[in-house]
């Protein structure tokens, strides 16, 4: 009787890895708003019976600047922030993001590109993306060659 | 310089949190300074107009954005990047803001206060009187 198994010994990997991914979102919900160099805008993607649900974390961006594109069901948000003006010796703090961004998205289904809709208020961008129907399986026949002359 | 613009302890914030029920998170901030006194602008995207809330109490400035759920309850989220939730932070103000000038807009998810300088005490003439 095997005292070592491969099969358990990868379930103890993912016990690790979970307690890894817990650990590590603990450290960063504590720091969140606090970190920098965290993605900007933060995207939170959540699926619907008929379509998926995007929103962006955009504050102080104009509807004109935003730049939203589906390629290939990668979606892509470009955009900028201006700073305003304000010289750099002005500041006592700044930890909001300024300039240009790009955030980039895979999405886990092909979606209708067609009839996406975006909404931008109160700095939320709202993007809804319609799935697409699916298709039925198909059944495909195997065909299995004769074999004449065979016979045992 | 003191810092005349300190954020409030961790223990006070876990506080109002408590009394607001809410997943509570701080909001990244940028102060600087204009000709009449200082600018504050806070990142608070999805609070509508009319969802913020000022509060001067001694000489401590709070702001508390609530923010409006975006998703619906039968959604499963697949993706996540930052989390649903109040916006609270808390600043002490130097003495040398003038308290009842502070005035506030919202937009686009952007609050912008701003503290003006209380205006420098004119010089007094004191007249002396010869008998």
């Amino acid at each position: 009787m095997p005292i070592f198994r491969w099969g358990s010994a990868f379930d103890a990997f993912r016990d690790l890895e979970r307690e890894m991914d817990r650990w590590v979102r603990s450290v960063d919900s504590a720091f969140e708003g606090l970190r920098l160099g965290r993605p900007f805008p933060a995207l939170n993607l959540s699926e619907q019976d008929q379509e998926f649900l995007i929103t962006a974390e955009i504050p102080g961006c104009d509807a004109e600047d935003l730049d939203v594109s589906v390629a290939n069901s990668v979606l892509t948000v470009k955009g900028r922030r201006t700073p305003g003006g304000i010289p750099e010796d002005k500041y006592r703090r700044s930890e909001r993001p300024h300039g240009p961004w790009e955030r980039s998205l895979p999405l886990p289904e092909r979606v209708d590109d067609e009839h996406i809709r975006a909404e931008l208020k109160n700095g939320l961008l709202k993007l809804r993306l319609p799935k697409l129907p699916t298709t039925e399986p198909r059944q495909i026949q195997v065909i299995s060659d004769p074999q004449p002359g065979e016979s045992s | 310089m003191t810092d005349d613009l300190a954020a409030r302890t961790p223990q006070e914030d876990a506080a109002i949190a408590a009394q607001s029920q809410r997943f509570v998170r701080t909001p990244p901030i940028d102060i600087f300074e204009t000709e009449e006194g200082l600018v504050l602008r806070a990142d608070l995207p999805g609070v509508p107009p009319g969802g913020v809330e000022l509060q001067v109490q001694d000489n401590r400035l709070t702001l508390f954005g609530r923010v409006e759920r975006a998703e619906t309850d039968n959604s499963a989220l697949l993706h996540q990047e930052y989390h649903n939730g109040d916006f609270l932070r808390s600043f002490i103000l130097s003495d040398d803001v003038d308290h009842d000038r502070i005035s506030a807009k919202l937009s686009d998810g952007v609050l912008e206060v701003t503290l003006p300088r209380l205006p420098k005490a004119q010089p007094r003439k004191i007249s002396v009187q010869s008998e």
